[in-house]
């Protein structure tokens, strides 16, 4: 129904795990741990996944009781790996590109899934996934639906431009111009890919390279 | 609507700003219970002294206006010196217990404004009460700190934590504040030369005229002032947000009490006027402009940029006000009005007709800490135009410090005791200096910080931007560079319980149970 | 765990509805979707958040994917509101609910127990109580507010047709004039760009906790 908005996708799934335990550990427990353990900022293996804004991972391990008597108790059978993620592009893409970019991770994460030794390759993980998820009703996107790449290009044009402005004023004419011509030449800018900022980034670029017109 | 306070109940200083009620010199010391039961002896012998909110008068009923005031308040390691209930002290909010200190990483107190710079007073533990004197003259400020000087050395167990930082690097154990004199005169002035105290908050049962309402309560869906709910500033008392401000048990612990932020902000007098000389070099106008650009109103007469944006509209407001002055003062009663209604346009104002800040710019300090309903970007949009600003108003009670030496410089002793009030700190106080003065996203300005009182490090992008009008074919002018010119020196969190709460504690009978 | 990423925070939050009125709620969004932007339009005005989804789980479509897995068996239908935004929860709270009260209670409209936004102590501890920790939570950008993003965008392409529509014969000083112009026109997108101020001070003390762990799990290697 609403999935999408514009060219960004919100994709939605909850994975359930198996009840079962290996070395007496619940497998909930290890997934959920082995979750929390991931790197973070652009070390997360979705920082090489193509087209993430934000992914995120996290168990579920029951419904919430809304108290008093006047309401049911619901409980779930399974505990269930919730996967979300909001990006740029159409799932099957993007679930390609997360199979071919962090199929290790993948295998790791889903391992104690239920029915997920099915899954041995690509297809089979995005036919997975779709199994999983569930339709969004209404997603809000109060950003841009731009490829991350754009976003990213974009970013540090903001963060370069902002600091070139800042250098520059005051000057001449003629020394501005120069020093314009050659801020867009060194920023590259409709080259989308380089320099800019790149994914889960945590510190400013460093534009000393720049700075030294 | 709330029914009337009980003004009698609550401490003066939460609805009077002091300094306007003619007490411009004033003395603020700290005081460390050594034994509980001392604590409470010394409280209960200072409570006659301290001052309620009631309204002044040369006749009749109310009080007369006292030579000088007296309020007291504690931090909440005072309140458990004080042998307060632990399930009553479990009540106050996190960010009260925890204390300044704790939250300099939330107020951008680190560098040169870090804790382990602040004044001695301040290091270590032992911080319990605040008590502050207001007075006509120096004199009556003397006097009545001898009679609590005495009360103190009487009960015995209550010390005055020394190690405030004066005048030539001496250590004193009480902070003086006062106005700025000019030739022996008062004046409403800070040690940067703006008129400061001009904007501070209107709220129901306040026992302010009415006539202040106009510019500083806030904006209903119809675009009138109305008064803000008075749970925003006094505990025990509905708020914005249609409840009860969050607070201890028992009731009558919090009931009529309130939060105030003491901080001694360093002002960096040389830093400031050489970076504002430097870039007025630069700048398409005044020294004067430049400097409210910074601060969004002009240093003079406090006029607001909204009024006067630039040198010629300034100059020709001074030139109208020169005139309906003399006019007035010769007893022309039409003049008189017509200078009434200009100078209520010094508070009076939003920036509705200044989407693009290029009056007064977005960045300006006034329109950070207040931004009276401009981030209503959409008409309409929110429920009211005020809606984002009516959580995150402060009751402001500072007076400035030091000042008075023949050069004045960084390193000489001057500042602002800031103090601000309101119902909860980390929803007012707190997020208006991270979110608004430190930091700009509400303002579409990415990391930008205030000019004046944002821990700026003196960096290229360390900037404010000096917003223009979009088709002018002017350029905006960018502050870069912009310098720590302020520094926190000190300060804590204090709760300021009713006068019957002061009883309560100083007899021990505070009961949650 | 951590609902941080950056200027970004992470929220979960899982709240039961009737099923049958799980299907006005649909409804309602489905108005909300047709509409767009009326009912979205202080939210879009507030501009805290980057993406957010409501969706709602009918109490028979919890994935099953194997026989194997016992099949649930539920009273209630669900939502699960799913939201990326700047600053945290106790931050932001007095800005969306005094902002777009209206617009709160309705996406909530039909959840058990849903308080309304006002008062809001009842409303922030709903949130509260209903909202599940993320284990890892990513955002591409951690220096980068949904504001930063957008007016990033605007000003590359602008400064992408300034940059084109420049030629070689103008003048100096008709290029000076374009420039001053160009400035203006992007005199609200050149904030400076920097860290996220700290969202609490708890977060802090995790973020302490992750370096002291990463320090000590690199010191074995160090000395092997
Ligand atoms: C040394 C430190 C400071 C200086 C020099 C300073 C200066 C000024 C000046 C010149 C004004 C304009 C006069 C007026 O409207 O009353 C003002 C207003 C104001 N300041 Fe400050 N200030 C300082 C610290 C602070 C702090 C720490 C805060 C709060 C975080 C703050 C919040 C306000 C508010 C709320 C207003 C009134 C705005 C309005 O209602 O329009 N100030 N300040």
């Amino acid at each position: 129904m609403a999935n999408t908005f514009g060219n960004s996708y919100g994709l939605t799934t909850l994975c359930p795990i198996i009840n079962g335990r290996h070395n007496n550990t619940a497998l909930d427990k290890i997934t959920r741990r082995r979750i929390q353990l991931l790197k973070e900022n652009s070390a997360s293996p979705f920082a090489r996944i193509p087209n993430t804004y934000f992914a995120r991972l996290f168990i579920l391990n029951d419904v919430f009781f809304e108290q008093g008597n006047d309401v049911a108790r619901d409980h779930l059978k399974s505990k269930y790996l919730v996967f979300t993620s909001n990006f740029h592009g159409d799932l099957d893409t993007y679930l390609s590109g997360m199979w071919q970019h962090a199929e290790a991770e993948i295998r790791h994460i889903w391992q104690h899934a239920v029915a997920f030794n099915n899954v041995q390759n690509e297809k089979d993980f995005i036919a997975y996934i779709k199994k999983c998820q569930l339709t969004t009703s209404l997603f809000f996107n109060g950003s841009t639906d731009d490829t991350l790449q754009d976003q990213l290009k974009s970013l540090y044009i903001k963060q370069a431009f902002t600091e070139f402005a800042l250098t520059h004023q005051g000057k001449t004419a003629a020394q501005l111009r120069a020093a314009f011509n050659q801020f867009i030449r060194q920023v590259d800018i409709h080259n989308p890919v380089s320099p800019a900022w790149s994914p889960g980034q945590e510190t400013l670029s460093d534009l000393n390279p720049l700075q030294q017109r | 609507m709330n029914r009337p306070l009980d003004l009698d109940d609550i401490q003066g200083n939460i609805c009077k700003g002091y300094g306007r009620y003619g007490f411009p010199k004033a003395r603020y010391f700290f005081l460390q219970f050594h034994t509980p039961d001392q604590g409470r002896r010394c409280l209960h012998q200072l409570i006659p002294l301290i001052t309620n909110a009631e309204p002044w008068a040369a006749d009749g009923d109310s009080p007369l206006k006292p030579d000088v005031t007296t309020n007291i308040a504690f931090t909440y390691a005072g309140l458990e010196a004080l042998g307060l209930p632990q399930r009553s002290l479990n009540g106050f909010p996190g960010e009260f217990r925890m204390g300044m200190k704790s939250r300099a990483d939330i107020l951008g107190d680190n560098g040169p404004s870090a804790p382990e710079h602040w004044d001695p007073v301040w290091q270590g533990e032992g911080i319990h009460a605040w008590v502050s004197i207001n007075g006509r003259d120096m004199d009556a400020v003397e006097t009545r700190f001898s009679v609590i000087r005495g009360i103190i050395s009487d009960t015995g167990g209550v010390s005055i934590r020394p190690g405030h930082r004066g005048a030539d690097n001496t250590l004193l154990p009480w902070q003086d504040a006062s106005a700025v004199y000019e030739n022996g005169k008062v004046t409403p002035k800070e040690h940067f030369g703006y008129v400061d105290g001009i904007g501070n908050p209107y709220f129901e049962g306040c026992g302010n005229d009415p006539s202040r309402l106009p510019g500083r309560g806030k904006l209903n869906k119809e675009g009138q002032w109305q008064p803000l709910a008075t749970g925003e500033f006094i505990l025990g008392h509905v708020d914005e947000a249609q409840e009860y401000p969050l607070a201890p048990e028992p009731h009558l612990l919090a009931h009529n009490g309130t939060f105030m932020v003491y901080r001694k902000l360093h002002e960096n007098v040389t830093t400031f006027h050489h970076y504002v000389d430097s870039v007025a070099q630069d700048f398409d106008g005044s020294r004067e402009l430049l400097m409210a650009k910074f601060s969004g109103r002009w240093p003079d007469n406090g006029a607001p940029l909204t009024l006067a944006p630039d040198d010629e509209a300034k100059a020709a407001l001074d030139q109208q006000l020169a005139s309906l002055t003399e006019k007035a003062d010769k007893g022309d009663a039409c003049a008189a009005a017509q200078l009434k209604a200009l100078k209520d346009q010094w508070i009076d104002f939003t920036y509705a007709d200044d989407k693009h800040g290029s009056r007064c710019p977005i960045g300006a300090h006034i329109r950070r800490a207040n931004t009276r309903a401009s981030l209503e970007t959409q008409k309409g949009a929110f429920n009211t135009p005020s809606a984002l600003d009516d959580r995150r108003r402060l009751l402001r009670r500072g007076l400035p410090y030091g000042g008075g030496q023949k050069e004045a410089s960084d390193a000489t002793e001057q500042g602002i005791i800031f103090m601000c009030l309101g119902a909860s700190i980390e929803r007012q106080f707190e997020f208006i200096q991270q979110q608004w003065i430190n930091y700009s996203n509400d303002f579409h300005l990415g990391n930008d910080k205030d000019v004046l009182i944002g821990s700026n490090n003196g960096r290229l992008t360390d900037k404010h931007i000096i917003q223009t009008q979009p088709k002018s074919g002017k350029a905006p002018f960018f502050c870069s560079h912009l310098p720590r010119m302020v520094e926190t020196r000190g300060g804590d969190y204090f709760f300021i319980p009713s006068i019957t709460a002061l009883n309560m504690i100083a007899q021990g009978i505070i009961d949650p149970t | 765990m951590s609902n941080v990423a950056g200027k970004a925070y992470g929220m979960n939050v899982l709240t039961p509805l009737r099923w049958w009125t799980a299907l006005w709620q649909k409804l309602i969004f489905w108005v909300v979707v047709k509409t767009f932007p009326y009912f979205l339009k202080g939210l879009l005005t507030l501009s805290l958040i980057h993406y957010a989804r409501w969706t709602i789980i009918n109490r028979w479509s919890f994935p099953r994917l194997d026989k194997t897995q016992p099949k649930e068996t539920l009273t209630y239908s669900y939502m699960l509101f799913e939201s990326n935004f700047n600053g945290s929860w106790d931050q932001y709270i007095d800005s969306f609910s005094f902002a777009i009260p209206g617009g709160l209670d309705m996406f909530w409209r039909w959840n058990i127990k849903y308080p309304k936004s006002i008062p809001l102590h009842d409303f922030y501890h709903y949130i509260r109580f209903n909202q599940i920790e993320c284990d890892h939570y990513y955002n591409a950008y951690p220096l980068a507010s949904a504001n930063d993003v957008k007016s990033a965008k605007r000003l590359t392409g602008n400064l992408r047709s300034f940059a084109d529509s420049l030629t070689d014969n103008m003048t100096d000083e008709a290029f000076m004039d374009a420039y001053r112009q160009f400035l203006a026109d992007n005199q609200h997108a050149l904030g400076s760009m920097g860290d996220s101020p700290l969202m609490s001070t708890s977060h802090q003390l995790v973020q302490h906790h992750k370096q002291v762990n990463t320090a000590h799990e690199k010191q074995p290697e160090e000395e092997a």
